[in-house]
């Protein structure tokens, strides 16, 4: 029988089979098991939505969220920024003073130890040159009506403002070589985050590398070619082959995708170092050894990875690949994350937040209309519909110019008037139209579906008050462009707060500022944003922009929506991280992390 | 042939030419490069707009614009001067890096699946059409069209719930319970029912052995915690070996042909061997070692079929060389597994070895082994899922084909003169079967490298299809041409050789200058 043999040899087989599975031929790979060595902090993984591009998060193509936070990492500075909103300085690393009011003047030390990763001491120097990139002092360029350059050059492609330390001179160095002053020709009230802050990436880059790189002599070199280089002026453009060969190195020199093998192109003066990178898919961070100047972290590593999509983070946060998320939030994701055993959920809102703004011209140079069609606006059930879901606790915006996680927000709220618009009210916006049925074109960003369904309630809404609502919105390549060129009536969109400082204010709401789209002006206005920019203590300018504040609602501008909500998500298996509103976003406390073991 | 060669390349050249100008027109109105900024309340709003347009030189039209970058990219075109320029993209990456490195991933994210789609969906092909209208028959047609039907996102959200998810939370405690086993040998029943076919008693004979084949195996495993540190040893290597030197003997040359049988069998005997021998060394392998022992093995089965002889010694060296070549696979296969759990307890994997993102785990350090397996637990997913997808259309081609063929005249020649259905099957139907099937997979391979954009997007992994998708965001145009010259390139060459194949399989077709 043919089948007995067969199944006797199986089972012969499979018997020597397990009797002999102990001759397996010698392999050497015997696992030697709690080879861990002495207790560590342990290590995190963070995941990214984008790629890193660059060691440089100054430039205008570096400054990407996650070079900014490779920055933030790298790198120590004056102070940093707490999820309060409010500045904190690190005087372990070094100290600012104001040695004057008025005019102002603020001398920044840094501390003795304070050095770079190849020990290099991080000194006046480097903040020279951080003065020279982020002042704009040197650009000489002219540009035409379609901003080609004429003449002249600008020598850092810097992504930030330059209007703040554009009004400081050449600072003067301390003779010890560890301090300079900024001097500036007129008040600044934004001077505290103006130079040096951690956000924005600390004392960034190393002079004594962008020097030799430069093809000067050393650091002392940069610092004479800054000190003795004439200001730039437009009207008498200038050929600075050295400064310029410092601004090309200093623009692109940092690129990189891959760890650079020469490693003085990613010198650290801060908490990590970077120790390992895989293009467009992760990057390692290690504890900076020498690092005491601040706040000390708790983990070794840092890993982070770049997932750009929201279902393929939590998936990865559910299989413990990684330990944090930051996805982009929707509703879906929301809902998924909380179905999620060992998964906590950090929620807030975001600085950026959507508003709709009237012309005051055309049909809305009225008042009267701007106030009814103000009236109409079903605030409270737009965020019901677009924003509960992701935030429970959101409510409407009630202020132009605070948020809600700013310490003012309910005095401005409160003396704003902003109440009255709280709910729609369409008997009241009957009344004020007496009949009339003006048309209004809104113009919105087609393809946001959070500006979309905005829309569709504003239109509903108004509507039934007797306005006449055609919809403009246009597509997401073209409503930008769209913007203040008269085509409508209103529009929504959004604008992001930079929650510390003032700058931002009259680039919105002064008359004929760059933002400003719809036209608005009020001399009274225009005349507190003067003093507000020039107004050095916080106290004094955020009184005033609570009266600014006032004025824009008065004049019927239009109405903030919704701020964004925003979403993390870590496993319980890593603490001590806690939702921040700005740019920096969950790592603003990486120092707190931990790993619970 | 060669005029013809050169007539193609030429009308090749000439269809990139336009083909990349109207690619670059369409990406420069594809979007805004500005809409970011336009909406910004940033201070210095104008400013960045101004640096924004003068590094993308948006004053100048964009059909002018593309002479700027087709000067830069023809210098490709001049070999040996290294002058080839396409380009920087906005964030300042020299494009021909990023294309450099997307192309090698994309490549490996595709290389296994599209081999394994081509083995796997012929093979399923070839058997479906010799039972055509069986129940295997229908339950492939069933399958392969259910996979096909699924959204790769969705195929791979499933895949990573229960492939990665799942699975890791069972490796923590490998316990299978009875009634998993159960399901698993009823299961494993049915399949085998479908593959039998046949009478009655040959079905439920055959429902009996897969169900307790599959049961018992499961049993067994868990018994002796074979998940966690699995593992062949010598035994289940020398029966898998001995089957697959039967099994290659009886596609190549057929059981009759003892010569052929038997030099499959010493290569079995010789594979069993090398494993000792060879394994205390491996320790230090890399790929090359490796490469260098798969050719070895080759040369020396192709020798043991020499030396065995015989009248057709051609096939005892295919069949030697092919089985032993498979054994030193069951010999890598097994040193891996072995590897297993220093790579599961390694501290960065965590004990949850398989991934659902990304090509490898950031800061993992080990030999070979531990690599190869890091790639392999991350690539496994991405690669079901492209593979489940394309089954489909080789196994429905390869069917097709395969039915016309078996239905020539030939065909029922060769079965008049006494051929055996083996010679019928494998020497005068497969091969032809498969000449249509070069035109496919000549353009399978050409489209492949273009990227798989959804599973690279949900994978997380930086191909080609993320390179062009990351770029197409952006509207920066210059990676978004280099991704188009080399898909473009590569369509049009794969295109070129598969028409030259074509003519080279079917006497039939000549290539006419």
């Amino acid at each position: 029988m043919r089948f007995g043999r067969t199944s006797k040899a199986v089972g012969v087989a499979a018997a020597a089979a397990l009797a002999l599975s102990a001759c397996a031929a010698n392999t050497g790979t015997e696992t030697d098991e709690g080879a861990e060595g002495e207790a560590t902090g342990g290590e995190i993984r963070v995941v990214e939505v984008n790629a890193f591009s660059s060691f440089n998060s100054g430039t205008a193509e570096g400054n990407v969220d996650i070079n900014g936070t490779v920055a933030y990492l790298t790198h120590s500075g004056f102070n940093y920024i707490n999820n309060d909103l409010e500045v904190v300085p690190n005087e372990d690393f070094g100290t600012y003073e104001v040695v004057s009011e008025d005019p102002l003047s603020v001398k920044y030390t840094v501390n003795e130890e304070v050095a770079w990763s190849d020990g290099e001491p991080v000194d006046a120097g480097d903040m020279l040159l951080a003065w020279a990139v982020q002042s704009g002092h040197f650009n000489d360029a002219t540009t035409d009506e379609a901003g080609e350059v004429t003449s002249g050059s600008s020598y850092f492609d810097y992504a930030g403002d330059t209007s703040g330390l554009g009004l400081t001179d050449v600072p003067e160095i301390s003779d010890d070589g560890r301090s300079i002053t900024l001097n500036y020709s007129e008040p600044y009230a934004d001077y505290e985050v103006a130079f040096g802050t951690m956000t924005e990436g600390g004392i960034g880059m190393p002079a004594h590398v962008v020097a030799e790189k430069a093809g000067l002599a050393d650091e002392d070199a940069l610092i004479e070619l800054i000190q003795t280089a004439p200001e730039g002026d437009p009207e008498k453009p200038v050929d600075r082959p050295e400064l310029q060969a410092v601004a090309d190195f200093w623009n692109t020199g940092f690129d990189t995708k891959s760890l650079p093998t020469d490693t003085s192109l990613f010198l650290s003066n801060g908490p990590f170092i970077v120790s390992d990178m895989t293009p467009d898919q992760s990057m390692t961070l290690v504890r900076n050894e020498d690092y005491n100047w601040g706040p000390e972290p708790k983990i070794d590593e840092v890993t982070i990875r770049y997932i750009g999509e929201a279902p393929a983070q939590v998936q990865a946060l559910q299989n413990g690949e990684v330990d944090v998320i930051a996805p982009q939030a929707s509703a879906d994701t929301a809902e998924q994350l909380e179905g999620l055993e060992g998964i906590k959920v950090l929620r807030g809102n975001e600085l950026s937040y959507d508003h709709l703004d009237l012309n005051f011209s055309g049909v809305f140079a009225e008042e009267n209309v701007r106030e009814a069609f103000m009236k109409t606006v079903p605030r409270q059930q737009i965020v019901d519909t677009i924003i509960k879901k992701l935030n429970p606790d959101a409510a409407p915006l009630d202020s132009q110019l605070f948020l809600a996680d700013q310490e003012r927000y309910e005095e401005a709220k409160e003396n704003n008037g902003s109440e009255e618009y709280a709910e729609a009210d369409i008997e009241g916006a009957r009344e004020l139209l007496a009949g009339a049925t003006p048309e209004v074109r809104i113009m919105y960003n087609r393809d946001n579906p959070n500006r979309l369904d905005a829309y569709t309630l504003i239109a509903e809404s108004a509507s039934q008050a007797g306005f006449k609502i055609v919809d403009g919105g246009l597509g997401a390549s073209d409503w930008g462009a769209a913007l203040g060129n008269g085509t409508y009536d209103a529009t929504i969109f959004g604008w992001i707060n930079s929650g510390v400082g003032v700058a931002g204010v009259p680039q919105i709401f002064k008359s004929d500022a760059g933002s400003n789209f719809n036209g608005f002006s009020d001399p009274e206005a225009d005349k507190l944003m003067d003093e507000l920019i020039r107004e050095t203590d916080p106290a004094a300018q955020e009184d005033l922009q609570v009266q600014i504040d006032k004025l824009i609602w008065d004049s019927k501008y239009g109405l903030p929506l919704f701020q964004l909500p925003g979403l993390n998500a870590h496993t319980d298996q890593v603490a001590g991280m806690e939702y921040m509103p700005n740019q920096t976003g969950i790592w603003w406390n990486f120092w707190d992390w931990e790993v619970v073991q | 042939m060669v005029t013809y060669i050169v007539r193609r390349l030429v009308t090749a050249v000439l269809i990139l030419f336009g083909a990349s100008f109207i690619v670059y027109l369409l990406t420069a109105a594809s979007g805004d490069p500005l809409a970011e900024l336009r909406a910004s309340n940033a201070p210095n709003r104008e400013q960045l707009i101004q640096a924004r347009v003068e590094l993308l030189d948006l004053n100048t039209p964009a059909p002018l614009r593309y002479f700027g970058w087709l000067s830069g990219a023809v210098q490709c075109a001049v070999p040996f001067v290294g002058n080839c320029d396409l380009g920087r993209s906005i964030q300042g990456e020299a494009v021909t890096d990023a294309l450099t490195r997307a192309v090698g991933n994309t490549i490996m994210l595709v290389t296994a699946a599209t081999v394994l789609a081509i083995i796997i969906g012929i093979s399923l092909g070839i058997i479906t059409a010799l039972r055509q209208y069986s129940g295997l028959d229908y339950g492939v047609t069933f399958m392969s069209f259910l996979f096909f039907s699924l959204p790769i996102f969705w195929l791979a959200v499933l895949l990573k719930e229960f492939g990665a998810i799942g699975f890791n939370n069972f490796l923590t405690d490998p316990d299978i319970p009875l009634s998993s086993i159960l399901v698993v040998a009823l299961v494993s029943g049915v399949i085998f029912t479908i593959l039998a076919g046949g009478t009655v008693k040959r079905k439920a004979l055959a429902f009996l052995i897969g169900a307790v084949a599959a049961g018992g195996l499961l049993y067994l495993l868990n018994l002796i915690d074979w998940f966690t540190r699995p593992g062949l040893g010598p035994i289940v290597i020398l029966v898998f070996g001995v089957a697959i030197a039967y099994g290659i003997t009886l596609l190549t040359a057929g059981l009759k042909n003892r010569k052929a049988l038997y030099s499959a069998l010493i290569m079995v005997a010789l594979g069993l061997v090398a494993y000792y021998v060879v394994n205390p060394f491996l320790g230090a392998a890399t790929i090359w070692l490796l490469l260098f022992l798969a050719v070895v093995t080759v040369g020396v089965g192709m020798g043991v079929g020499f030396l065995l002889g015989g009248y057709d010694r051609a096939q005892s060296m295919r069949t030697a060389a092919l089985t032993g070549f498979l054994m030193a696979g069951l010999i890598v296969l097994d040193r891996f597994m072995v590897t297993w759990p220093s790579y599961v307890s390694n501290s960065r994997i965590r004990g949850r070895p398989i991934a659902t993102i990304g090509a490898s785990t950031p800061g993992l350090e080990g030999d070979f082994w531990i690599q190869g397996l890091d790639n392999f637990t991350h690539l496994l997913l991405p690669t079901l899922a492209l593979l489940l997808a394309s089954l489909a259309s080789y196994s429905r081609y390869s069917r097709a084909s395969m039915l016309e063929i078996m239905n020539m005249d030939y065909i029922r020649t060769a079965r008049a003169k006494g051929l055996s259905e083996r010679t019928v099957v494998m020497r005068h139907a497969f091969r032809n079967a498969l000449i249509p099937l070069a035109t496919l997979v000549a353009f399978d391979i050409g489209a492949l490298i273009g990227g798989a954009v959804i599973t690279e997007q949900v994978f997380a992994f930086s191909g080609m299809g993320q390179l062009f998708v990351q770029a197409l965001l952006r509207t920066d145009p210059n990676p978004i041409m280099g991704f188009f010259l080399v898909v473009g390139i590569l369509a049009l060459v794969f295109n070129l050789i598969a028409d030259l194949v074509y003519s080279v399989l079917d006497p039939r077709v000549r290539v006419k200058a």
